[in-house]
């Protein structure tokens, strides 16, 4: 959706500092290091991304639905929900939000299945566990969790603004654009306003095609230092992946990460429409324990 | 749910029942809009999603506010501020007077919501009497975007079935894919005579051709002279040509010139003639607003 960043809920409410990012996943960062939360969220960034494009939507649904995830665990742990369930979830959600239209159930489900079984088999065994009316139940807490802030504004907008007005061909557009879709897998999102990570975005990709567009820069009327700060964050991102052995350390990992209490214990029925669950998939949202809300 | 005491059916919405309701701590009056969700496929309708959307992000005066959003099992309430009526309802207390003040001041506000509206690149699209709540201090705020949208650019291809026929434009009777703000300044336009008229409404059309038909009787029928490309929409279909015989003085004879002229700059055929609300605001009708308006 277009309209003013500056009166958006996403400035708002959703631009948060590192301080509160790490105050909020305090119960989770007992359990896991800092740089294992990272690499969980890096699996499930990507994780969405082969979701959403099995199900042929557009990158801004999958960026839209990637923020969302995020936003989820920043108010809650992983024990309140299970990150395989909230990650369709939230691109069932987006893909209304971002007016891509309704994904049908039976194609979500079966596109669950199937990418699990093609894509991440070394790291879930079993079949894909969930049902459709876990999704929409999912959706609800999603929903309250964002406090129905549901239109974000991502970088890619100002980018394509910004790449015209420097008068470039395409490749520069292409490079920053795919740096754009790295920084789903950092913070930087619930961090900064989408027009510095473009900027970031930018900034990365002249370097990485060696461009000199000093001049352009400079003439941003912009706070350079916000900008550092997030290219370095993309560049920690870059250097985290160089050893990040993806099948190896994800299995390991998320056998520590913290679980729902009651999981669907039987395998679905292939249909989308099954049984309601007998007890529900979400657990009670609970305080991590030792955090006192301010 | 507890917090709200439920006290009667308003009505129905797009997509569920509207109550009013008593906040038990404040005794704030407001409506809650029950979101149906239906067994099928949807999930948290896509259409309450967009009033949510829109709401969260449209702080402003003239435009409906959304208090809180509820969950509880399987349901989902929206808390919108309480309006003691519509427009449609107000229309039915008058027996047929209006203070044209009245007339004035409802004009410019319902403009002035389409004009945030619009500089937020959002339709309304569904504009109707119905939608446009008053309150016992004579404001006015658009509801009901459960079929509004935001519009990115490039604009292309939108669902046609989407204004009530009464209001809508004659692009978009031609089956128009191109929606733009013009869509809602055509519907303020018939909005603006139906109050000038104390609620007769301006086109009561029974379907598409009547409904052309009444309003090319009134503004004579377009040519590829006033309407260039107007034959190549995709529903087009020629129209005997008729030449205006009643003049707008006879339309709405209690209008005052300046509004009669502002009204036909509203009422142009060919959407890219229509006045947009900024410009409509700005028009000489609205020269004599009372302050108090005009900053409400």
């Amino acid at each position: 959706m277009a309209g003013k960043f500056w009166s958006s809920s996403q400035f708002q409410q959703w631009i948060l500092d590192r301080q509160d990012l790490l105050r909020e996943r305090h119960g989770d960062l007992q359990i896991l290091s800092e740089e294992e939360y990272h690499k969980v969220m890096i699996f499930f960034a990507n994780f969405i991304q082969s979701l959403g494009e099995q199900l042929k939507v557009k990158q801004q649904v999958i960026a839209t639905a990637t923020v969302y995830f995020k936003r989820f665990y920043v108010r809650n742990s992983f024990k309140c929900v299970d990150p395989l369930l909230l990650a369709p979830t939230c691109i069932f959600l987006a893909s209304k939000v971002e007016e891509f239209g309704v994904i049908s159930n039976s194609r979500l489900i079966s596109t669950c299945q199937a990418v699990v079984k093609n894509k991440y088999s070394h790291v879930y065994t079993a079949e894909f566990p969930y049902r459709i009316n876990h999704v929409l139940e999912c959706e609800f807490y999603l929903l309250e969790v964002m406090d129905c802030c549901l239109v974000l504004y991502h970088a890619y907008r100002p980018l394509v603004q910004y790449v015209a007005d420097i008068g470039q061909e395409n490749d520069l557009l292409s490079t920053a654009w795919k740096v754009a879709n790295d920084s789903l897998r950092t913070d930087v999102a619930l961090m900064y306003p989408p027009h510095q990570i473009a900027i970031a975005c930018l900034h990365i990709a002249c370097v990485i095609l060696q461009k000199d567009y000093k001049t352009w820069f400079a003439e941003l009327n912009v706070d350079f230092e916000k900008i550092l700060e997030i290219t370095r964050i993309i560049l920690n991102l870059y250097e985290l992946c160089k050893n990040f052995d993806e099948k190896k350390e994800i299995p390991q990992i998320l056998q520590k990460v913290p679980k729902p209490k009651t999981q669907p214990s039987r395998p679905p029925s292939q249909g989308a429409d099954g049984q309601p669950p007998a007890q529900p998939v979400v657990q009670q949202q609970q305080q991590p324990q030792g955090l006192q809300q301010p | 749910m507890q917090k709200y005491e439920r006290l009667e059916k308003i009505g129905e919405g797009t997509y569920g029942t509207v109550f009013k309701a008593k906040n038990k701590e404040t005794q704030e009056i407001v409506a809650l809009k029950r979101v149906r969700l239906d067994d099928d496929d949807e999930g948290v309708p896509s259409s309450a999603l967009r009033e949510v959307c829109l709401l969260k992000e449209l702080p402003h005066k003239n435009i409906v506010r959304l208090h809180d959003v509820l969950h509880s099992e399987k349901k989902l309430t929206l808390v919108f501020e309480h309006c003691d009526q519509d427009l449609k309802k107000y229309f039915d207390s008058l027996n047929g007077e209006i203070d044209p003040d009245v007339v004035q001041s409802f004009m410019f506000q319902l403009l002035r919501g389409l004009s945030f509206c619009h500089s937020n690149n959002i339709l309304h699209r569904d504009l109707k009497p119905q939608n446009l709540l008053i309150n016992k201090n004579g404001e006015l705020k658009l509801a009901d975007f459960g079929l509004a949208r935001a519009f990115g650019i490039p604009v292309r291809c939108y669902s046609a079935e989407v204004v009530t026929l009464w209001y809508r434009p004659p692009d978009v009777l031609f089956g128009a894919k191109l929606y733009t703000t013009s869509i809602d300044m055509w519907s303020a336009g018939c909005i603006f005579a139906e109050l000038a008229n104390a609620g007769r409404p301006l086109f009561p059309g029974s379907d598409v051709d009547d409904q052309l038909k009444r309003i090319f009787k009134l503004l004579g029928t377009p040519t590829e002279d006033t309407w260039p490309n107007m034959s190549k929409l995709p529903e087009y279909k020629a129209f005997p040509i008729y030449h205006p015989a009643t003049s707008f003085s006879q339309v709405v004879p209690k209008l005052n010139p300046k509004g009669r002229d502002l009204l036909q700059k509203l009422l142009v055929c060919n959407p890219q003639g229509r006045l947009s609300a900024d410009e409509a605001m700005l028009h000489s009708y609205f020269q004599d607003l009372p302050a108090h308006i005009g900053n409400m």
